[in-house]
């Protein structure tokens, strides 16, 4: 589906400006430390907030123009949110949450939000007789149900631990492969936005800096240490092969190398499923290959993951430098390293470099694009 | 003490429907002027809170006088009252307006104190939703808000039923037409020999106020226990 819209939004505050353009679409991640203004634009594009000057176009259509006084009220805008605290509507059940944004919905649409959320046993019940995860799924259920043209989901689960986050991805990520409607994902946490999206957006003080896949955003070195800051990730896809006899999960990627990626925390998935290897460049270290291809005193390392690559770019940020190898995975490998090893170990590109992983930090998600 | 007497059951039945028209009456633009007051900004907001409570503080007496000067035969808007047909002092109109004026500014207060209570946030996830402003009152802050709003009307109808001074300022004591609980019980202690029959009223406003007190009670109770009515 292609849904392409762009929010262009300007609002003046007391010591605090947001002037913020983002384009994209279907799916947009936006993210930057709290307090960047990422709540108020969203509220600014569903009408909560009056801003200076606001324009929201979808597919070409303006749903808002300020300098046009095209400026319809929230409730006739068709923007959906969904909000960080949920906002049930505690007097009623929660299907009368969900039904409440859901006049004329047809029972095909009901039937199928209601599966792909998993909200079914939780029809009858009270919103306070249900867990922060569960309220989630109906805030978001409601807000799909609602049929909105543009959906904007706050940090729908900011309030949740990470055990919580991740099971709730992949519903999430079905909402996203569904396509149902162009949506902005509000986080401070890069991992979970890269779950579900690789076109992010970056926003610091009210501006919107960078725009892009994370690949080339990791290429400005102003943006080094923001990235940094929202926790940094890297993805490789890959899918499940095998579990060996010490618990190690191994995990084919698309890549040309031979050598499969061994994780330590892999125990929630089968053999056969698609995911997403999901690494911290700062876990990553880097090695000179000695003799015969194998990194210096490889053997003696507690180390399950060593891959021979090339080096294809430098970022030099203030306080990092990011080491962005082809290892033969199919997606770069990102290594974050200080200035003084760029210097000891003579990294620049086109050097031959080991790159070593320890299995424990790598982690595993659902594949986003799965 | 002795049987109720006719004149007396005549009192308690204009008691009640007194109050209870007076209650109706101001039901509405109490809950309204409420919601103002509470989630809306608007020039003259202060001056408008001043003049709904005034009642409160004024004595009863005055604002039984004010009402005269405004709705009397001779008053400011008596000649066009009167054009249309329409007599309030010394009528049984008059007394419900009384009562209605002193009980608006405790529903105002209790519906404001409600809705204030009520999280706006819920008001703006309605409306993304796509509830207008109407939808919205209806269905959120007016449920969430219930139980102050039916408090408040109860306290408005406890004091219509106990309204004395402004009543008898533009109702006079008209038997069977204004002369209501509060005013027979005055009336009987002013007469020799009216005492029992004081005590047999004053016990039927203990048994009014009672039996008001016990339905809200109730009914805020079924509402907390279904959520909903």
């Amino acid at each position: 589906m292609s849904s392409e819209f762009r929010l262009q939004c300007r609002l003046e505050r007391s010591g605090f400006t947001l002037d913020a353009d983002v384009g994209g679409g279907p799916t947009v991640g936006l993210f930057g430390r709290s307090g960047a203004g990422k709540s108020t634009l969203l509220k600014a594009v569903a009408g909560l907030v009056q801003p200076d000057s606001l324009k929201v176009t979808l597919n070409g259509e303006t749903l808002v123009d300020s300098a046009a006084d095209v400026l319809p009220p929230s409730h006739q805008r068709g923007v959906g949110i969904v909000f960080q605290e949920h906002r049930l509507f505690p007097h009623r059940t929660v299907e009368g949450n969900l039904r409440y944004g859901a006049k004329g919905v047809d029972r095909a649409l009901w039937s199928e939000v209601v599966e792909l959320l998993g909200l079914g046993p939780l029809l009858g019940r009270r919103p306070a007789q249900c867990s922060g995860g569960e309220g989630a799924r109906i805030a978001l259920g409601r807000a799909l149900l609602a049929r909105p043209r543009l959906l904007l989901l706050d940090e729908p689960f900011a309030a949740l631990d990470r055990g919580l986050r991740l099971q709730l991805l992949p519903y999430l990520q079905r909402v996203v492969q569904g396509a149902r409607v162009p949506l902005v994902f509000v986080s401070h946490d890069l991992g979970d936005l890269l779950a579900i999206t690789d076109s992010l957006a970056l926003i610091e003080r009210g501006k919107v800096v960078g725009q892009g896949p994370l690949g080339s955003l990791v290429e400005t070195p102003e943006h080094l240490d923001l990235l940094h800051d929202c926790g940094l990730v890297f993805h490789i896809p890959g899918v499940v092969e095998a579990r060996d006899e010490t618990g190690l999960t191994h995990v084919a990627h698309d890549g040309t190398a031979e050598a499969r990626i061994l994780c330590g925390d892999g125990a929630a998935f089968p053999v056969g499923a698609a995911v997403d290897v999901r690494l911290r460049p700062e876990d990553v270290i880097l090695a000179l290959p000695a003799e015969g291809g194998e990194a210096a005193l490889a053997g003696q390392l507690s180390l399950s993951n060593q891959l021979p690559g090339t080096v294809t770019s430098l970022t030099v940020g203030a306080a990092r430098t990011l080491v962005s190898m082809d290892c033969g995975l199919g997606v770069p490998v990102l290594a974050e390293v200080t200035g003084r090893s760029v210097e000891r170990l003579g990294l620049r590109p086109g050097a031959q470099v080991m790159a070593m992983m320890k299995a424990q930090a790598l982690r595993l998600r659902p594949r986003s694009d799965a | 003490m002795g049987a109720l007497q006719p004149a007396e059951w005549e009192a308690f039945f204009l008691s009640l429907r007194v109050a209870g028209l007076a209650t109706a009456l101001v039901a509405v633009p109490g809950v309204a002027l409420g919601w103002l007051l509470a989630r809306k900004r608007f020039p003259g907001r202060l001056l408008l809170d001043a003049i709904v409570h005034l009642p409160l503080v004024l004595t009863p007496v005055v604002v039984g006088y004010l009402l005269l000067l405004l709705v009397g035969r001779q008053g400011a808007l008596g000649g066009a009252l009167e054009a249309m047909g329409i007599e309030i002092a010394f009528t049984t109109s008059g007394a419900v307006l009384a009562a209605a004026v002193m009980a608006l500014p405790l529903i105002v207060r209790s519906v404001r104190t409600a809705i204030e209570m009520v999280d706006p946030g819920l008001e703006e996830a309605a409306a993304v939703l796509g509830a207008g402003p109407w939808r919205r009152f209806r269905t959120v802050t007016l449920p969430l808000a219930l139980p102050g709003v039916i408090a408040g009307l109860v306290l408005g109808f406890a004091r219509s039923v106990g309204e004395f001074g402004a009543t008898i300022t533009l109702a006079g004591s008209l038997a069977g037409e204004t002369r209501t609980l509060p005013l027979a019980i005055f009336g009987e202690l002013q007469k020799p020999g009216g005492d029992s029959a004081a005590v047999r009223l004053t016990l039927l406003s203990v048994a009014l106020s009672l039996a008001a007190l016990v339905a809200s009670e109730w009914f805020l109770r079924r509402l907390r226990e279904g959520g909903r009515p």
